[in-house]
């Protein structure tokens, strides 16, 4: 027989029309598989391939300016920002975010992340260009 | 002429004269096969009969006497006592409204689960068959074969995320995948647009406690992520572009 | 809200269900540890770009804090971080399998195969920066 399904959760439109929520999925596992690749590229070039571990002031801005070291290090810090404030929304829901409450942290959150990433590549430019 | 073994159960008392809630202590006999549901109700007998108990067919077929005993959700008709140490803490079902001691209003459960609109019989799987041949033994008729949920509500509140009203959850979200299993009428897509949502199937966070404590072999956890599964190879054409292709049930 | 449909049904104090860490199976372990890591390693993002900062200031004052960072102890901190890095990234791999409905059944045995590697990155990791 038919099942009958409530007319608040039936809209079947809503299926077509918003692809947020497995787009916000997919995102977290995009950044955070390029994460992988990415950060261990950065832990081993940074870290573990300088002797002693760390960089020098002029050994740094040398290193930064290479184009494809900047270029990656600038995805890093978008997809770890994204991943990272991503994951931060889904624990502060989990805490009990709600309401009017939620819809202000999303957009402080995302302020946030705009705010980091813009700040990162300016650190990037600085040290590769006014170094 | 043995000591008898007693437990001491330390039990949530919740009721609605009460202020807040309390957990009062009673030492009861415990023998080896004895439940938690038995010591409960031997503490109905011998110390306080105004412990509020919910329970029905004391065989873990019926779903009503979930709770949670030392923090973990459990059927208390067919859990024993003499597995779990001393004492035992008994509280009810976690993300519910008690309506008195042990007792939860189970609304919660309910209105999740309504408006999948799961069919309580599974069609697809029958057991015996009309036998027309003269024999000596019994004929077993065409067995019905129900869906396994019994509405327990043990996954709900296991679940690290159920406690927002918002969230499906596992019981529902299972319920779900079994309709797009096996629609018999159903909408598919309606469902579909009910599951995709924020607070749907991808409010989960893999912690696979809902299956860990289901009692009758749901795993709401696996049919969760089949259902996202489902999502994913239905979504991601559109994604790319394909906004006209038809929902695969 | 937990709204009491019948008389008398009254709400339990509401406390984030993923606290409570009684009766908890291993899936429920690995979902708050990734947790933990992530939490811990969005502070350390901030903490990094705060530190990395030090470059504005010149050559001085990044190649001393470079000298405070080959201490022991900073070392140890540097460990941790790989460890949970570790954590956070191949259980998140994990996750992003299992939660896009791929190898469902296989989930622990995809958990102990994480923590292996974990402990083999850790372990490598641990040689290459006491070294």
């Amino acid at each position: 027989m038919a099942t009958q399904l409530k007319e608040d959760f039936t809209e079947a439109t809503r299926w077509r029309r918003r692809p947020r929520p497995t787009f916000a999925w997919l995102a977290q596992v995009t950044s955070g598989v390029l994460l992988l690749v990415l950060l261990t590229v950065h832990m081993v070039a940074q870290h573990f391939v300088v002797e002693g571990g760390l960089r020098t002031y002029a050994d740094v801005v040398a290193w930064i300016r290479n184009p494809v070291v900047f270029a990656v290090e600038a995805l890093l810090l978008i997809c770890v920002t994204w991943h990272g404030v991503a994951g931060v929304h889904a624990v502060l829901l989990d805490l009990g975010l709600r309401g009017r409450a939620e819809r202000i942290v999303a957009r402080v959150l995302g302020d946030i992340a705009v705010a980091t990433v813009l700040y990162g590549l300016w650190l990037l430019y600085m040290i590769a260009f006014r170094g | 002429m043995s000591t008898q073994r007693t437990v001491l159960l330390k039990v949530f008392r919740f009721g609605p004269d009460d202020a807040a809630p309390r957990y009062d202590q009673f030492r009861v006999p415990a023998g080896p096969r004895t439940t938690v549901l038995d010591a409960l109700l031997a503490v109905r007998r011998l110390k306080d009969p105004s412990l509020t108990v919910r329970h029905s067919c004391l065989h873990g077929s019926c779903g009503t006497c979930g709770m949670r005993v030392n923090g973990r959700e459990v059927l208390a008709c067919v859990t024993r006592i003499e597995e779990l140490g001393d004492p035992v803490v008994v509280e009810p079902l976690a993300g519910a409204a008690v309506a008195g001691d042990l007792v939860v209003d189970m609304e919660h459960v309910y209105r999740r689960l309504e408006p999948v609109g799961r069919p309580l019989v599974r069609a697809s799987e029958r057991a015996g068959k009309k036998d027309g041949t003269a024999d000596a033994g019994p004929v077993l008729e065409d067995l019905e074969r129900f869906e396994d949920c019994i509405e327990c509500g043990l996954c709900l509140s296991a679940c690290p995320v159920a406690g927002d009203p918002r969230f499906l959850g596992p019981a529902a979200l299972a319920a779900a995948e079994r309709v797009l299993e096996e629609p018999r009428g159903a909408d598919p897509r309606a469902v579909l647009g009910l599951v995709d949502d924020a607070h749907g199937a991808w409010r989960c966070h893999t912690a696979f406690e809902c299956s860990a404590v289901c009692p009758a072999g749901v795993d709401p956890g696996e049919a969760i992520m089949r259902l996202r599964g489902r999502l994913l190879r239905d979504r991601l054409p559109r994604l790319v572009g394909r906004y006209h292709r038809e929902v695969r049930p | 809200m937990t709204q009491a449909s019948r008389q008398g049904a009254r709400p339990q104090r509401r406390r984030p269900r993923w606290l409570d860490p009684r009766g908890r199976h291993l899936g429920t372990w690995a979902f708050v540890a990734n947790r933990l890591t992530g939490l811990g390693l969005v502070a350390y993002l901030y903490l990094h770009l705060v530190l990395l900062s030090t470059l504005l200031r010149g050559p001085e004052a990044w190649d001393g804090l470079v000298e405070l960072f080959r201490r022991p102890v900073f070392l140890a901190f540097d460990l941790l971080l790989v460890a949970g890095l570790a954590f956070h990234g191949l259980n998140g791999l994990r996750v992003a399998l299992v939660g896009s409905g791929l190898l469902v059944d296989r989930h622990r045995a995809l958990l102990v195969a994480a923590a292996i590697l974990v402990g083999l990155v850790v372990v490598v990791a641990a040689v290459r920066i006491l070294a």
